[in-house]
């Protein structure tokens, strides 16, 4: 039994156009035969600029078989918003396409613009739920981390949207400390869209913060993310990284002190036993110190881009020689 | 000597503390370094060949059923194919020219700009990569293509897009993202229809993509500093403006995103320095405070992103990503315009015979090359893991093949072999050369200034703009190919990603200018 809109007496009406007419068309695609039927009547109806119920299947059919055809998207989102649909409807329909096609933008983008239209918070609850789903099978996809950030940001509710996200986040980097994503939504819920209800006292999420960071580092500190994030937080806060020497400072060494030497300190967690020393960031973090330290100091920062330059960091040799140059020629 | 000599290929610690990431990471880094180069760097190939093979196969033959999913993106196969052409050294005959010039019409969308096939609605990423396959194939003159380019209709299509936070939609109803926002400029800039009112607002909107990290995310909130946040209602977008409000990047920092928001920024470094008060003068009304971004953060995250030994150092997209051949491109290639914006790129004085020496000339090699990120490993990434056996480049082994990859792997190679850094002599000839009147009768925008300084001003943003894009340049004797001559590839604009004299012809074109030849490698002074 043919699938094909050609054969549908109830598409009869609609002129189907071909894609190119005329043209000899240089590098063609082998479409199936489903598809470049759907697409011709596609640009049949594009044509004469119908919107309708028959029009959502014909679109549907495209995004299931190109998820990236934005024009069937664009058009799709035209219609249910002239013919008035039920966009809660659409939402749930579209739920299998976005588990299947995560990868695609056009799937985000148009659940936005229905959560847009929807203008509800319990649906961006919903949603909310619904991405932390996708999240558990791409626990990195891009764009539904950026779609849950502009979620966020769009519906601005502290009770209802913000306040479990941070708590999401850690959920996730207990799971994989090394989840960039996690940590950059983290961020993106800390420090840069604003002050989280609860977070007045920006003292006290600093401590917390820096905390939290050290913690994790202290459990597996050959992690950039969490690095970055550290960095991030002090750069942000215009904190020196001065006043972290003692905490980063046995990550530079060679070896944990043996047990027995070293004194338990809650603010400056040490490396943990398995941890692989010494670690590069902390080196790094080192040196930007002594950087910052100026003077006497610059030199212990070159000793240190020296060794990260010939032996502990070989790949980013041009970069490591680019700050003993860029630091001696400022000193 | 490859960097097996440096490298011992140690994983990436784990610091006993398994994750899915960590355990990703170890089955990666296994596979790629089972690629690892055998002794002998000569035996290193770059088989240009079958690479040739494999994008003619796609040009003539087509591309198979599972390019369905690249159905709305179809003047980028043309660009990938077309451009890994002239990467690789191949010429295209007059008719396939031809096809291509009337295949790529046949996307021009009439109310403006190109689409991602016919019939498709207009979209600023097909609308680049459309024009860019012009500037391969096409040519003054009837029939050449560039003659009916509408570009009155881009520019208001483009103007269509305009956001109230300076970005742009990448079409009707589509999202906002610093991709379209490169693709816009990029074709703005080729085609001379560079206007204050378009470029309104774009830096102070890129400034706000980049993350903690130092690279850029894909766009950025606008709905508390800018009361239309939804681009579905009709708003004043003069309506209300809050400075102080956050406008926080939507994103983490991405490969693909970086190096369009910082060819983005290279490109408005002129309009910046026109339209913004200069570092340390009073904001006013008419030249609002300079938008900044924390250029030294985005060295650093550019560099951190190449891999380790173990990994051929082959870049990645993100932290705690896996490597993939196309960011050699995206972020290999960026840091070269990290290095322009930080003012450490100067054509120097090409190394003396002594020291040009192959082998034993690698250390006074490597003390002449300003490069910051490793340009002999990336090389060896894309020579070693990148290729695929039966013909085209891929992000890694053993995935197949694809027209996407085969470029951007080959952009990256070019990026690694040849150091292409703005040149002051050159910019120097291009505006002593400069005629101004054609410039202005050829912008195609329809955009009036009210009075004379306003004029001056926009002569001085084509004039600039124009003039630093066509000053990128080889830098003599600073070119490395791993693996020898043999698999050298032809240099490409970091900024446009074309050749220099594609870039070159249609710039000079769309801007009524003669440019002065290029001086030749030897005499340059």
């Amino acid at each position: 039994m043919s699938e094909l809109f050609a054969d549908d007496p109830e598409w009869a009406d609609v002129v189907p156009i071909r894609q190119y007419e005329n043209v000899n068309p240089i590098a063609p695609i082998f479409y199936s035969e489903e598809y470049k039927d759907a697409t011709d009547y596609f640009r049949g109806i594009i044509k004469t600029g119908e919107m309708s119920p028959r029009v959502l299947k014909l679109t549907e059919k495209i995004i299931r078989m190109n998820p990236a055809h934005y024009t069937a998207w664009q058009h799709r989102y035209k219609t249910l918003i002239a013919i008035k649909a039920d966009l809660e409807e659409e939402l749930r329909l579209m739920d299998v396409i976005a588990t299947q096609f995560m990868k695609t933008y056009q799937v985000w983008h148009h659940r936005r613009l229905l959560l847009t239209a929807i203008n509800s918070v319990d649906v961006a609850v919903l949603e909310l739920d619904f991405l932390r789903d996708v999240l558990k099978l791409d626990t990195k996809n891009y764009h539904t981390w950026s779609y849950r950030q502009w979620i966020l940001a769009h519906f601005n509710n502290e009770t209802r949207l913000w306040a479990r996200e941070r708590a999401y986040a850690e959920q996730l980097l207990d799971a994989d400390v090394r989840n960039n994503s996690a940590w950059h939504h983290r961020f993106f819920v800390v420090f840069s869209s604003g002050v989280r209800l609860g977070d007045e006292d920006r003292e006290q999420v600093l401590r917390r913060e820096l905390s939290y960071a050290k913690e994790k580092i202290a459990l597996a500190p050959n992690n950039l993310s969490v690095w970055n994030y550290l960095r991030g937080v002090l750069e942000f806060t215009d904190t020196p990284f001065e006043t972290l020497t003692s905490f980063v400072e046995p990550y530079t060494a060679s070896r944990r002190l043996a047990s027995g030497e070293e004194v338990l300190d809650l603010d400056n967690p040490l490396p943990s036993e398995k941890a692989e020393l010494p670690c590069v960031a902390a080196l790094e973090f080192m040196a930007d110190i002594y950087e910052k330290r100026a003077g006497d100091a610059i030199a212990k920062a070159v000793e240190i881009w020296r060794s990260l330059a010939d032996e502990r960091d070989v790949m980013r040799k041009k970069y490591w020689e680019y700050r003993i140059r860029d630091a001696l020629q400022k000193a | 000597m490859s960097t097996a000599v440096h490298a011992v290929y140690s994983p990436t610690p784990a610091d006993g503390y398994i994750t899915e990431t960590s355990a990703l990471q170890a089955t990666t880094e296994n596979l790629i370094k089972s690629h690892v180069p055998p002794a002998g760097e000569s035996q290193v190939e770059l088989h240009k060949r079958c690479h040739f093979e494999f994008l003619v196969r796609n040009l003539r033959q087509g591309f198979p059923e599972r390019y369905t999913s690249q159905d709305a993106s179809q003047p980028w196969l043309i660009y990938w194919t077309l451009h890994g052409f002239s990467i690789l050294g191949a010429g295209l005959d007059d008719l396939t020219k031809k096809r291509t010039i009337d295949t790529l019409l046949a996307l021009q969308h009439p109310d403006g700009g190109f689409a991602g096939g016919p019939g498709q609605a207009a979209h600023l990423l097909p609308t680049y990569a459309s024009i860019c396959a012009f500037a391969i194939v096409g040519r003054p003159g009837s029939g050449g293509g560039w003659e009916a380019i509408d570009r009155k209709k881009i520019y208001d299509f483009f103007m269509s897009l305009k956001q109230p936070d300076g970005s742009f939609l990448v079409s009707h109803h589509g999202e906002v993202d610093v991709r379209g926002i490169y693709c816009l400029l990029a074709v703005a800039t080729l085609l001379n229809i560079l206007t204050p009112e378009l470029l309104s607002g774009v830096p102070d909107f890129l400034a706000t993509c980049q993350t903690y990290e130092g690279g850029f995310g894909n766009a950025s909130f606008p709905g508390w500093a800018f009361e239309a946040d939804d681009p579905e209602s009709q708003k004043d977008p003069a309506a209300s403006f809050d400075p102080t409000a956050p406008r926080p990047p939507l994103g983490e920092a991405h490969g693909g995103y970086t190096f369009c928001a910082t060819a983005s920024w290279v490109i408005l470094q002129s309009y910046i320095d026109l339209y913004y008060a200069r570092p340390g003068e009073m904001p006013s009304a008419s030249l609002p405070r300079r938008p900044q971004i924390n250029t030294r953060g985005l060295l650093r995250w550019c560099v951190q992103m190449q891999g380790l030994p173990i990994e051929l150092g082959g870049f990645r997209g993100r932290t705690n990503k896996l490597v993939d051949g196309c960011y050699s491109w995206w972020t290999g290639g960026c840091v070269v315009l990290v290095e322009t914006l930080l003012g450490v790129t100067t054509h120097h004085e090409p190394p003396t015979e002594e020291n040009a020496g192959e082998e034993d000339g690698h250390k006074a090699w490597d003390d002449v090359d300003d490069s910051l990120f490793n340009r002999r490993a990336l090389q060896e990434y894309i020579l070693c893991a990148g290729q695929h056996p039966a013909g085209g480049l891929r992000d890694k082994p053993p995935k197949p093949a694809d027209a996407y990859h085969t470029l951007y792997c080959a952009a990256g190679l070019s990026a690694a072999q040849h150091r292409v850094i703005p040149s002051e002599p050159r910019r120097k000839a291009v505006i002593s050369a400069w005629d101004a009147d054609q410039a202005r009768a050829h912008d195609n925008t329809g955009f009036v200034t009210t009075s004379d300084v306003d004029r001056e001003k926009l002569d001085a943003l084509r004039r600039e703009t124009c003039a630093h894009v066509l000053s990128w340049s080889e830098e003599e004797g600073t070119a490395l190919y791993v693996g020898g001559a043999a698999n050298r590839v032809n240099a490409t604009h970091p900024l446009l990603n074309l050749t220099v004299t594609h870039s070159d012809s249609m710039m000079a074109y769309f801007y009524g200018q003669t440019l002065p030849a290029r001086i030749p490698a030897r005499s340059r002074t």
